[in-house]
């Protein structure tokens, strides 16, 4: 059933327009900028063709079958009536970004229910109201203009949100700065809700990362059913909204007192294995770690820097994210013992490396041989904006070498930003996990060795 | 009586809250292992009700109309010989009456004093959206001030329950603190996951305390429980 939200071999939008800047317009602007190959048909009765496309004047005029209806009309009494005719012409799935609905409470709240009876009558599924639908190559049913094609990469966003996840997704798109195959927001859920699609996504091949962000969890008892299940194959990383920390009012017992939303959610984040999101940048940070870095086996990491100050700083960071920093072996200590004055210690700090053979020279050798080393699971480098850092940058030296050792790293670019944050934050950035702070990278590598551990404890 | 029948009569009664010893017999149905309680509805049956338990025992008040039974001077605790219990019955009654005036009072329960042990808190209750949601904490300070307590989602696995111990900040106070008796964690784990199957398979159950719970190194055993009903 959800194939056809995402898979629909023909669409209808009601609500269609020619005029540019209308949102009617958009949608099906969108579409054909898609890779969408299927029959579209817009739907307007006051208009004849809209971007080429033939219109109708209404859903049951439509010759063929339709798959799939996007609607996005001025009153929910339209919206209703539409649904009404989905229904006479065996539509099973509709799209309704149109806002005024439960949100609004009062006559929305009736309307909304009409949508859901009518659907539940005929077996069709709504996402929405209140939604901007999906962003994906295959299809493009966002009010948000996309001004590239939507890459066809790994990473699922789930919103509610309509606007937010459509204007994350459009800046991903338009940045690259995720790999991501699907975005979706689901809006006020009326029908189609986070475990319809976190269950969908868990088992569509080609989708490694799964980021999910809700203000209202409908089924929860179901949710952490279903998160169990798909986080054991692949990561879920979730941001909850509007969690609160009151006790239950009503509560006669100790336990109603004590238990809240948000411990009561933060329990089934732990249980099911889930990747927790404090905000809306590290639901998109921690998805790019996840889905560009391998999972690591453990926790242990090598803090590369060249400055000991950071490095003090960072090792701080890692104790409170849980994350150890080990002696390297004896072996790689003699290896690398020309490229140190003083024996090679975690931080790693290159600066003695760096003044003998040179910057590039020096993240080919030494780093990369200090990686490797078997007390390591994963690696945080910490990149300065100077001049000599380009060079390697414009060679991808760094990207080669993850692929080469096959560990996880996060870079945390520090100082230089106004000379050359577009050159490690945002060329590097496309590649790899780089962060702007040395706290935001630590945290995401944390996440990711929590998830890895996780992983080894299931597979044994 | 079964718990069907426990429950059935409190819902033919408009209850929402079991009497202790009701809650007990429900929980000790679940596999849960809980003090031996037995109603007195006479100083006479307390006094042979202590005799055959062993001394020393506890004295409760059991009304369905009085919640808070320490609050109403309704707890006696170690009592050592009979006329130590026909007294405490007399100044519980007194109290409670003057405390709840228009209370029903169905007598006393009695059960035996319970050897100490690391006191635990473990408790469920039903989020409208999660459903049943189990609680494990360290019982007294510790859960009232400290809030030091884990969640998870019914139905638990034994992972879970495990997870539950080992996520609470006092966890080390289980493992035998300064010379003290260390806590059963396997029975410990045990009981969560046989309170998780319980309430995983009857409807109807809002809100459960079994506090304190004492912890034994080879054991543990429910000293007190409650149990709230849905509305229906």
């Amino acid at each position: 059933m959800m194939e056809l939200f995402f898979k629909p071999k023909s669409v209808a939008i009601v609500g269609a327009s020619g005029s540019p800047g209308k949102l009617g317009y958009v949608i099906v602007n969108n579409i054909a900028n898609s890779d969408f190959a299927g029959q579209v048909y817009p739907v307007n009765p006051k208009s004849d063709e809209i971007l080429g496309y033939k219109v109708y004047k209404s859903i049951t005029e439509i010759p063929g079958e339709v798959d799939l209806v996007i609607t996005a009309l001025p009153t929910p009494k339209m919206t209703v009536a539409t649904v009404e005719e989905c229904a006479k012409k065996g539509v099973k799935a509709i799209i309704i970004e149109s806002a005024g609905f439960a949100e609004m409470g009062g006559d929305g709240k009736v309307y909304q229910q009409q949508i859901v009876d009518i659907a539940k009558k005929n077996n069709i599924r709504v996402m929405g109201p209140n939604c901007s639908g999906i962003v994906s190559r295959g299809i493009v049913t966002s009010i948000y203009p996309m001004t590239k094609k939507v890459p066809q990469g790994n990473v699922v966003l789930i919103g509610q949100s309509g606007l937010l996840a459509a204007g994350m997704a459009s800046d991903i798109v338009e940045n690259e700065s995720l790999n991501i195959s699907k975005v979706c927001s689901i809006g006020n859920k009326c029908d189609v809700n986070e475990n319809d699609l976190l269950e969908y996504f868990g088992d569509e091949d080609g989708v490694d990362v799964i980021s999910m962000y809700l203000e209202t969890i409908t089924d929860g008892r179901n949710l952490t059913r279903i998160a169990k299940k798909v986080a054991a194959k692949k990561p879920v990383i979730f941001l909850s909204g509007g969690r609160t920390e009151a006790g239950a009012k009503a509560a006669m017992s100790h336990t109603g007192s004590i238990a809240s939303n948000a411990k009561i959610v933060d329990a089934a984040v732990k249980q099911t294995g889930m990747i927790m999101a404090d905000d809306f940048t590290e639901l998109k940070d921690f998805a790019k770690v996840f889905s560009t870095q391998p999972l690591p086996k453990g926790n242990r990491v090598a803090v590369i820097t060249l400055a000991g100050s950071v490095g003090v700083n960072v090792s701080d960071l890692c104790a409170s994210h849980g994350l150890e920093l080990p002696k390297l072996t004896p072996e790689t200590t003699e290896k690398l013992k020309d490229m140190f004055d003083t024996p090679v210690s975690n931080p790693i700090d290159l600066y003695f490396s760096v003044t003998k053979i040179g910057f590039t020279k020096t993240l080919e050798t030494t780093f990369p041989e200090a990686f490797r080393d078997a007390n390591i699971d994963a690696a945080v480098l910490i990149l300065a904006g100077f001049e000599y850092t380009q060079e390697a940058v414009q060679k991808k030296i760094i990207q080669k070498i993850v692929q080469e050792v096959g560990k996880p790293l996060v870079v945390c670019m520090i100082v230089g930003y106004n000379k050359y944050k577009h050159v490690i934050m945002d060329e590097m950035g496309k590649d790899l996990p780089v962060f702007p702070s040395l706290i935001s990278g630590v945290k995401a590598l944390s996440k990711l060795c929590e998830y890895g551990i996780r992983r080894q404890k299931l597979s044994r | 009586m079964t718990t069907a029948e426990i429950l059935s009569r409190a819902r033919q009664e408009k209850r929402k809250v079991l009497t202790e010893i009701e809650a007990k017999q429900i929980l000790g149905e679940a596999g849960i292992t809980c003090t031996s309680t037995v109603l007195a509805a006479s100083k006479e049956k307390a006094v042979s009700v202590s005799e055959e338990l062993g001394y020393p025992v506890v004295l409760k008040v059991s009304s369905v109309d009085i919640t808070h039974k320490s609050d109403s001077g309704g707890v006696k605790v170690n009592l050592k010989n009979r006329a130590e219990v026909e007294a405490a019955y007399d100044t519980i009654m007194t109290s409670c009456r003057a405390y709840a005036p228009g209370a029903y009072i169905e007598g006393v329960s009695v059960q035996p004093m319970a050897r100490p042990g690391t006191e635990i808190i473990v408790g469920m209750i039903r989020d409208k959206s999660f459903g049943p949601v189990l609680m494990f904490g360290l019982g007294g300070v510790f859960v009232e001030v400290l809030k030091d307590v884990a969640f998870r989602i019914v139905p638990l696995e034994e992972s879970d329950a495990a997870d539950m111990i080992d996520e609470i900040q006092g966890k080390k106070l289980l493992e035998g603190y300064r010379g003290k008796e260390p806590a059963d964690k396997k029975r410990l784990q045990k009981m969560l996951v046989q309170l998780s199957d319980f309430v995983n398979t009857t409807p109807g159950i809002e809100e459960i305390d079994m506090n304190p719970v004492f912890a034994y190194s080879d054991g543990a055993m429910v000293v007190d429980a409650r149990i709230i009903l849905s509305e229906e």
